[in-house]
């Protein structure tokens, strides 16, 4: 029988471990946190993890479609103030936050989309960044948002009956779920038609559209997909922080994400995940340390990509897939 | 139906010009191609050869003329729009996922048959796309190379997926630019058969680009001879052989 898939068929099971090893430390740190009776620990968990989500909707469009998006955290910003507006203007309601941030993130996406997605390579990257530096500027001197103080008194809201975003251990529940939820639908995608198309493009974008498709159209769909993503990851931001400020959008945060897409390992997804979680650690322990954490954290940015230049998650997954073959032999023999 | 294969056109370009600057790259280009039939155009170096083929296949808009296919006017239609309407074509420099497998390589071309349907459901389960997939594996002779990535495969081996990747769709015609490029003698002899087999065996039609004038005169139908951007002759191979224009422009400076 054909491999139907590629040539490395227990790779899906060596991510799979991956993933289940991720999500399992994240709940692992927030109940250590929890018996410590120290809510720092559980929200930095809940803080790595909607960076995470940032970080995914980076590797989507660059592990996945090839681009190089430097601008990202305008969605993830946009979202983190539509969350902040709607709970404190319009309804104290979680799931309207949500649902409307994720809505005003997709029409966003397509505006941006349609005014980045023609140019290629590093004019892609550059106009994407453009366009988070203009936004931000934007809300950087809108009064009205609070210009560049941001907003503060995001109130606390009831997620569920009889746990609300207060609850540090609760709302790292409720993050927990989301970004999980983003990572399996986006891993789901990436197995579709769809997603494979996606691959292709990143391989030979000329090709595809010999190959009867619009490839325009699927870059499309894809920039809107990663803006909902990170503007979902955004709106969940503003319920852990009770505030928001221009510096969301800012290029830190962008450059941040692209950082942990390549520490992690791009085109992986779950690389992703592993990079936020990885530097939102270690930036908060070395910041109680220093404030040059920056410095270390370039540093590990420069070993990792001369040592690992497919991420920790592109160095692990062959490793553990040969352990993993050893072992099915051995048993077999 | 009677098949009258002489009158039977599939693809009419008729008066087709482009410039770049100052060079009339291809001028007034008329010619047919038949149904199921193989159709070359040669030519010398700088002939205008594989600009008349990016003309026909959308790579490039022509500034004048028109091409019709199966009776539709298709002049300046994008690569993806014209594969809709049942023109494929293969590249000259290699151009496939060299970093995919050789199998996936033909099932993405192969998701072409679905048109979207079923495209929220895994790869998986796209049985017209795998079955696709899996009948190109076995005609182009690639099944133990399925799960080789398509960049690690030999030369000749990459031509042939080139073409059975342009062939996933099944197209009714088939542009093959240059397919013997850099091909030792006994590829090009194998790709000679295939070629024929194209029109003979699939039913296609042909339309045809080479520089390997033994070739196209033993493979092709009918040949169309271009120089200096202009077609010079058409007709049977005997005839273009026979052709004194021919003869000079092309022949001339080979014997």
């Amino acid at each position: 029988m054909l491999d139907r898939f590629n040539s490395n068929s227990s790779k899906p099971n060596a991510v799979r471990i991956l993933a289940i090893v991720f999500f399992a430390t994240a709940l692992l740190f927030a109940l250590i946190g929890t018996v410590m009776g120290d809510s720092f620990y559980i929200r930095l968990a809940t803080e790595a993890l909607i960076f995470g989500g940032l970080a995914l909707s980076v590797d989507l469009l660059l592990g996945h479609v090839g681009l190089l998006p430097l601008g990202q955290a305008l969605f993830f910003g946009l979202g983190a103030y539509v969350s902040a507006v709607v709970l404190k203007e319009w309804a104290a309601s979680f799931w309207l936050a949500i649902i409307v941030s994720m809505l005003f993130c997709a029409f966003a996406g397509l505006i941006g989309g349609l005014i980045a997605i023609r140019s290629k390579g590093v004019y892609f990257a550059l106009i994407s960044f453009g366009l988070a530096q203009v936004f931000s500027r934007v809300i950087y001197n809108t009064r009205e948002l609070g210009a560049s103080d941001g907003m503060t008194g995001v109130p606390v809201v009831t997620v569920v009956p009889g746990l609300q975003t207060d609850n540090p251990l609760g709302f790292f529940f409720v993050t927990w779920l989301v970004i999980g939820g983003l990572y399996l639908v986006l891993r789901y995608v990436m197995q579709t038609p769809m997603g494979r198309l996606f691959g292709a493009i990143r391989v030979n974008e000329h090709r595809v559209c010999f190959l009867g498709f619009g490839a325009l159209r699927f870059k499309i769909t894809a920039f809107v997909a990663a803006a909902v993503v990170a503007g979902l990851s955004g709106a969940l931001y503003p319920m852990l922080r009770g505030f928001v400020s221009p510096e969301l959008m800012f290029f830190q945060v962008s450059g941040n994400a692209v950082v942990n897409v390549i520490i992690g390992g791009s085109g992986t997804l779950i690389g992703a995940l592993y990079g936020a979680g990885l530097l939102t650690v270690l930036k908060s322990i070395l910041g109680s340390f220093t404030v040059h954490h920056h410095i270390v954290i370039g540093l590990l940015f420069v070993v990792v990509v001369i040592a690992f230049p497919r991420g920790i998650v592109g160095y692990l997954v062959p490793v553990l897939e040969a352990r993993l073959s050893k072992k099915k032999t051995g048993d077999n023999s | 139906m009677i098949q009258t294969p002489l009158q039977d056109t599939v693809l009419s370009v008729k008066g087709l010009s482009v410039s770049f600057g100052a060079l009339k790259a291809v001028h007034d280009l008329t010619f047919d191609a038949q149904r199921g039939q193989v159709t070359a155009i040669i030519g010398p170096n700088g002939a205008g050869k594989s600009t008349a083929f990016n003309l026909i296949s959308g790579a490039i808009t022509p500034k004048f003329g028109q091409v019709k296919f199966e009776g539709q006017i298709v002049t300046g239609f994008s690569p993806d729009k014209m594969l809709a309407v049942g023109l494929s074509r293969s590249f000259q420099i290699t151009n496939l996922f060299f970093d995919l497998s050789v199998h996936e390589n033909l099932r993405l071309a192969g998701q072409y048959l679905e048109r979207g349907r079923g495209w929220w459901s895994p790869v998986q389960k796209s049985q017209t796309a795998l079955a696709r997939a899996d009948e190109l594996l076995s005609q182009f002779g690639l099944i133990s190379k399925a799960n080789d990535l398509a960049g690690h495969l030999s030369h000749g081996e990459q031509r042939r997926l080139e073409i059975a990747v342009a062939l996933a769709s099944k197209p009714s015609m088939i542009l093959l630019d240059e397919p013997t490029q850099g091909m030792s003698h006994a590829d090009t002899q194998e790709t000679a058969e295939l070629i024929r087999r194209l029109a003979s065996e699939f039913g296609l039609s042909v339309l045809l680009v080479e520089h390997d004038v033994d070739l196209v005169m033993r493979v092709s139908d009918h040949v169309v001879v271009m120089a200096q951007g202009m077609k010079i002759a058409d007709g049977s191979p005997q005839e273009v052989r026979a052709n004194p224009d021919v003869q000079t422009a092309y022949f001339g400076d080979k014997h």
